[in-house]
């Protein structure tokens, strides 16, 4: 290479043309003065903290991890992964026993499930919802999603014979979510996918994909995580020649991206044959596949772009695979973020600001009054359902309703 | 005589000795006044590496230099703390050095008093990241950083604080003379035009390389040889130890971090004393500096550079030398009444930035003896304005219990006279330069107290407009502020103008990649959107 | 996936080219590298002399106010600068004398706006000036943070507050006949602009800010949201790292986020932008197009690609993919046939198209024109 033919920095830190953009869609800037804003904590405080760590600010923590930041710069810093590593890098905070506990999905799926109708009870009941609040500072405005009685992978797999028995595979990273509180969106995937011909098999044990650890202060946690899920990752890439399936748009960024940015972990072996399903299905339907669809499906439906689906860049294939159902008419909202931020909007002293981060999205939705709203992430289906009253469905589900039996 | 024009000295130059003289002078308990043609730190003081020598590099050649250095080194740590980054420096030996030179350099080192501790090269990788991990030999030695605009502005602070004066943009158009003495200055200031006469019975001469003009025109003559050393930085800080070659000095061999960025240097050329004043980085000097500078830490051929720009080191040639060959960097004082008969006239130069401490105990011992005062020096005990706590850390602490990142910055960059900022109100804590972390009140304090006329002054004090965006956002925040504070708004428009150009001077040699995309939205915003 | 078009580049030229072809019922998709260019807007679309119908047409149907009238506008510094067509938060005025007595306002804290070089500006062309500030607790808040007292939040608060500021303003208007205020009004409620003029007693004139440009901002996302409407596919934040051509064409691309879903298509424009877009790139041995390489107008050597003078013609600004009349660019002196560049990626090598924003306009209109005059391929998927 010729001297200076290239300029590169970590992230990219140093293409930053100080323009202030990122500032325009940081969604808590808007509504936390205590925030320092992603240019200030991202790359301006990068030459600083690379000088004496000493500079390194710990109101970092307010940042999301949404990303808006690294979609709108028109240098391709990546922002936001500059703000996640100096967090992981210099912060000597200790994660609260809160943060544990919102981090900790898997764990805690695990360990409620069993007890799922208690647990949805209990959690849903007015005077647990106060002492969560006084004790642990969850907000008691916030319903805890409820945990479902029998897990997807219980599910699948009495069901794994019969998935074996089509000819063309893929593995399904389900993520807790569909594992532990919403089970449907998963036997939806599979129907939708069964009616294409293939066969859907789990994964050998996934654990969470850990963002909820990265963004809590728990990286080791997160790099545990990520390192068994590559192992199971690669058991069915390389092992089998599958390609994995998701349905969740951050599990899907955090195994992809977050694992090599921010934990330093290659993934480089397995990273292209992660996908979201829609993507998944949609180049399918593009190879020549076919879908039948009910003639009789009406169904008004607004889309909402998730913030890591909106980094992941991929929304085109959710809204496409929407747009192709007869008798559906489709609304794009405006690309905004929700507020909830996975465990974000969670807690006490988040929760005003979550909720004005939404409202530019809540408006809308209210304004048009959709059946439905589409939507790739879990999280945002609770703020947004939560927060406006609107039934929030995966793309997947409702191309599973609009299917012929 | 005792009118306002006249003091006991005068001395000519704000660069580093000017400042130190001055500042030793009056704390010696004379009258000083300080002239400067154009801001402080212009010339070469503000045109170096900014590094704390350990004086290691003259170790094997000049070992006179080198005691002096580390000694001067030790000094400036006790009384310039909040001026120097103690980072200390490795000497390292590439496969197609000598190995060899690493023996005779410890030896020379150590009979200089410099602590140099050969390493092991895998200690020296883990040490420095960023260094070549093709060394083969590696010694540490006692170097740091210093920021020489902070060190003059405190220098002359000091000196202000024991009554002395400080007149900048104002130029010697003659001297007064009674027979054969100089007696005073003809000045001319240059941005008001006003003409004025200034009285004393010494006038120092601490012009750097402008020194042999001005002792032309005092009628003596100065032997100098203006060499012009080429230098960039980087726009962010690659290595945290300076890094140098175990060679005989050459070009680009020494990579020092300083504040937020790193500078690579510098190259030496002979240039005629015309060229002083507008010195260019021509395009083979910035492909040197790279080419060079990338054997020290290979990182910096791809890391985006953010401005090239060039000093002139005053190198003295000796008396019995006219033809200059013989040309020392050991410090030069001369009284001109011995050697050319003119009295109340000393020069002092040579010398470097590291030794301006010396060099200005060396002047003001002569102006003490021509004065007949018999004060001792106390400039090595007596720490700068700032410089009173040695931790930035621990002085922010103690002043804003939990300062802002703006606030810890500013402890960083002025010690303890970071409790003179007005801060805790929205106003004043509102940022103006977002690349250095400089407040409002940062800025109203330089301008109170440390002579900011222009933008250009303010950057030389604050760090304004250093950043990676050079100035694009802040300049005009700034200069919103300079136009409230000084009244002339007029002036303000065209001090902005000049600072851009000022800029662009130090970018365009350097014009590609990030920092042409950051040129061509320079002069979008200027141009389009602010229509200067 | 196909499209009938792909366009790289989502600022004032691409999504210019974007409506034009979508609303003529072609199917475009837009990938864009982050925001663009229009963030940075002057409000002013310079060179542009008098709008085509066209040009109405396309502003009007996206729902932005532009007016146009030859005269000069006030410069955030206090300079004048001549222009006609604006966006209608941008007011022109036939001299520079267009008052007797002006009052400037401003936010407390905010320093992006320039009362005393605007105040110092007007008073050379003879009109006395009062500066005055508003200090709202809406805005107050912004100021928490120490960084963060900028246009756009100071906007967004607007949006709301609108009305408590014109009140403020009415107590302070005196005997004043004209009214300057920081281009902060109407982010995402363009209405608010014109809603403040009518309740001010008095000719109200917004003036630019140091960027991001409020306006600006507000255009980009009405156009944005205007193809999107029209049905076209926006891929933000997206790039183009590789094209695949096939005996003289443009077959597909490859993008950053997409990999081997590769975008296809039967026409592709360029749209990248300048040097700060990434557009053009350069290093100190040449300027070069980064995804076709396309053959770019440039001086040889690098010492000859700038005047030491700032305010001096850059020479590198003219620097620019070079294109045939029908604005094909060349790849290695040869036309790509269905390729065409458009906006600020063309430099200056076709001055007969202006700069800036008229640049961005003629050039979008004429490659659309080119793209809906060729014949349409049937689209096998």
């Amino acid at each position: 290479m010729k001297i200076q033919e290239y300029t590169v920095s970590k992230y990219n830190f140093e293409e930053c043309m100080k323009c202030t953009v990122c500032t325009v869609y940081c969604p808590v800037l808007q509504v936390n003065p205590a925030y320092p804003g992603p240019k200030q904590a991202g790359p301006d405080g990068e030459r600083l903290r690379l000088k004496d760590p000493y500079f390194f600010n710990y109101a970092l923590k307010y940042c999301m991890n949404c990303k808006r930041c690294e979609v709108a710069c028109p240098s391709g810093v990546h922002v936001a992964d500059l703000i996640q590593a100096a967090r992981i890098k210099y912060s000597r905070d200790v994660p609260k026993l809160r943060d544990r506990i919102l981090a900790s999905t898997d764990l805690m799926g695990s360990l409620a499930r069993p007890f799922a109708p208690v647990v949805n009870g209990v959690t849903g009941l007015g005077i647990t919802r106060s002492v969560l609040d006084a004790t642990l500072q969850i907000d008691h405005r916030r319903v805890f999603p409820k945990y479902s009685g029998r897990s997807f992978e219980a599910w699948l797999r009495r069901r794994a014979k019969e998935q074996a028995a089509y000819r063309e595979q893929v593995a399904y990273f389900h993520g807790c979510y569909v594992n532990y509180n919403y089970p449907a969106l998963g036997k939806d995937l599979v129907k939708v996918l069964n009616a294409l011909g293939v066969g859907v098999q789990l994964l050998d044990k996934e654990q969470c994909c850990g963002i909820a650890y990265i963004t809590n202060g728990m990286s080791d946690q997160a790099a545990k995580h990520a390192r068994h899920n590559l192992e199971a990752l690669r058991k069915a890439v390389d092992g089998k020649g599958l390609k994995v399936l998701t349905t969740s748009s951050t599990c899907t960024l955090t195994l992809r991206d977050e694992y090599p940015n921010l934990l330093g972990i290659d993934n480089s072996d397995v990273r292209e044959a992660v996908l979201l399903a829609t993507r998944y299905i949609y180049e399918r339907l593009e190879q020549g596949a076919t879908l039948h669809f009910r003639p009789d499906f009406r169904l008004k439906v607004a889309y909402h772009t998730p913030c890591h689906l909106e980094r992941l860049g991929w929304g085109v294939f959710s809204e496409r695979l929407l747009r192709m159902i007869p008798g559906v008419e489709f609304t794009l909202l405006d690309s905004a973020c929700c507020g909830i931020a996975g465990t974000y909007g969670f807690k006490k002293e988040n929760y005003e600001a979550s909720q004005a981060i939404g409202e530019a999205l809540f408006s809308q939705i209210r304004d048009i009054k959709p059946d439905v709203v589409a939507c790739d992430c879990e999280t945002c289906k609770w703020q947004i359902e939560m927060s406006t009253g609107f039934t929030v469905r995966h793309p997947i589900s409702i191309l599973a309703d609009a299917l012929e039996a | 005589m005792n009118t306002p024009d006249t003091f006991d000295v005068i001395i000519l130059g704000g660069g580093i000795t000017g400042a130190g003289t001055q500042r030793d002078c009056a704390m010696r308990g004379l009258r000083t006044l300080l002239i400067e043609r154009s801001d402080i730190a212009t010339g070469a003081t503000g045109r170096n590496h900014g590094l704390l020598h350990s004086g290691a590099r003259y170790a094997v050649n000049d070992a006179e230099s080198a005691a002096e250095c580390i000694k001067e080194n030790m000094i400036l740590r006790q009384i310039a703390s909040h001026c120097i980054e103690e980072t200390d420096g490795l000497f390292i030996t590439l496969p197609e050095d000598d190995l060899g030179y690493q023996k005779t350099f410890v030896e020379s080192c150590r009979r200089a008093g410099i602590d140099a501790q050969v390493i092991d090269p895998d200690l020296a990788r883990r040490l420095e990241p960023s260094v070549n991990p093709d060394l083969i030999g590696a010694v540490r030695v006692p170097d740091g950083s210093v920021d020489p605009f902070r060190l003059c502005a405190a220098n002359m602070l000091d000196a202000k604080l024991h009554g002395g004066q400080v007149r900048l943009h104002t130029e010697v158009t003659g001297f007064i003379r009674e027979g054969d003495a100089i007696t005073g200055v003809h000045t001319v200031n240059r941005q008001t035009g006003e003409k004025r006469d200034f009285h004393a019975p010494v006038v120092v001469n601490a012009c750097g390389i402008w020194g042999h003009r001005m002792a032309g025109l005092a009628g003596v003559n100065v032997g100098m040889f203006p060499a012009k050393g080429a230098l960039l930085i980087f726009a962010h800080r690659v290595n945290n130890l300076v890094i140098n070659r175990c060679r005989k000095p050459s070009n680009a061999d020494i990579l020092v971090p300083g504040d937020t960025v790193c500078i690579i240097g510098t190259t030496s050329t002979r240039i005629p004393f015309e060229e002083c004043d507008s010195v260019a980085v021509t395009p083979e000097e910035v492909d040197l500096l790279i080419t060079e500078g990338a054997k020290l830490a290979p990182s910096l051929s791809s890391t985006r550079i953010l401005r090239a720009y060039a000093g002139v080191r005053p190198l003295v040639s000796a008396d019995d030398d006219p033809s200059g060959r013989n040309i020392s960097r050991g410090i030069v004082c001369l009284d001109h009444e011995q050697r050319d008969g003119l009295k109340g006239f000393v020069t002092i130069t040579g010398g470097k930035l590291m030794t301006y401490r010396l060099m200005a105990e060396i002047a003001t011992d002569t102006v003490c003896r021509k004065l007949g005062v018999d004060k001792p020096c106390t400039t090595a005990v007596t720490p700068l304005p700032g410089s009173e706590e040695k931790s930035y850390e621990a002085v922010a602490k103690r002043i804003w219990e939990s300062p802002s990142m703006a606030q810890k910055a500013a402890a960083a960059r002025l010690g303890t006279s970071a409790e003179r900022i007005r801060s805790g109100n929205r106003l004043d804590d509102a940022l103006v330069c977002e690349c250095e972390e400089v407040s409002v009140g940062e800025i109203e304090n330089a301008v109170e107290r440390l002579d900011v006329s222009t933008l250009t002054d303010l950057r030389r004090r604050t760090r304004v407009g250093m950043g990676t965006c050079q100035g694009e956002f802040c300049a005009c925040r700034a200069a919103g502020l300079l136009a409230r504070a000084h009244g002339c708004t007029a002036q303000a428009r065209a001090d902005l103008q000049d600072f851009i150009q000022e800029r662009w001077k130090g970018n365009f040699p350097i014009g590609w990649g990030d920092t042409l995309r950051e040129a061509e939205y320079t002069q979008w915003v200027y141009k389009h959107v602010l229509g200067l | 996936m196909r499209f009938d078009t792909v366009i790289i580049g989502g600022g004032l030229a691409g999504l210019t080219a974007g409506i034009c072809l979508q609303q003529e019922g072609r199917s475009c998709a837009i990938v864009s590298t982050g925001q663009n260019a229009l963030h940075f807007f002057s409000g002013s679309f310079e060179s542009v002399e008098a709008p085509t119908p066209r040009m109405s047409d396309l502003f009007t149907q996206a729902g932005i106010a532009v007016h146009y009238s030859p005269g000069v506008r006030l410069m955030p510094l206090g300079t004048f600068r001549p222009a006609a067509l604006s966006l209608s938060d941008v007011t022109l005025a036939e001299t520079p004398k267009f008052a007797r007595k002006v009052l400037i306002v401003n936010f407390l804290g905010y320093q992006d706006f320039f009362t005393t070089f605007l105040a110092d500006g007007l008073e050379r062309e003879g009109m006395s000036c009062r500066i005055a500030t508003l200090d709202l607790p809406e805005t107050g808040q912004i100021m928490s943070s120490p960084s963060e007292m900028r246009s756009v939040q100071i906007a967004r608060v607007m949006d709301r507050a609108w009305e408590k500021a014109v009140q403020e303003v009415r107590i302070l208007l005196k005997d004043e006949d004209t009214v300057i205020l920081p281009q902060v009004f109407g982010l995402n409620d363009s209405s608010v602009p014109e809603r403040v003029r009518q309740a001010i007693p008095a000719r109200v004139i917004f003036v630019g800010t140091l960027p991001p440009s409020v306006p600006g901002i507000r255009t980009q996302q009405l156009l944005k949201r205007r193809f999107e409407v029209l049905g076209g596919t926006y891929l933000s934040g997206d790039e183009v790292l590789q094209a695949h051509l096939h005996d003289g064409a443009v077959h597909s691309i490859v993008t950053r986020n997409l990999g081997s879903h590769y975008l296809e298509a039967d026409h592709f424009i360029l749209a990248s932008g300048g040097f700060f877009s990434k557009g053009l790139k350069s290093n100190p041995f040449q300027v070069s197009e980064p995804v076709f390489g396309l053959d770019v107008r440039q001086a040889g050597d690098r010492s000859a690609w700038y005047d030491p003078d700032f305010k001096a013609d850059q020479p590198y600004l003219q620097f620019g993919v070079e294109t045939d009349e029908a604005l094909h660019p060349l790849l290695g002196g040869r036309p790509v046939r269905n390729l065409y560049a458009i906006g600020s990626v063309l430099g200056g090598t076709r001055p007969e198209l202006g700069t800036g924003a008229g640049l961005a306009l003629r050039s979008a209109f004429a490659a659309a024109d080119g793209i809906l005059e060729s014949p349409v391929i049937p689209n096998e998927a």
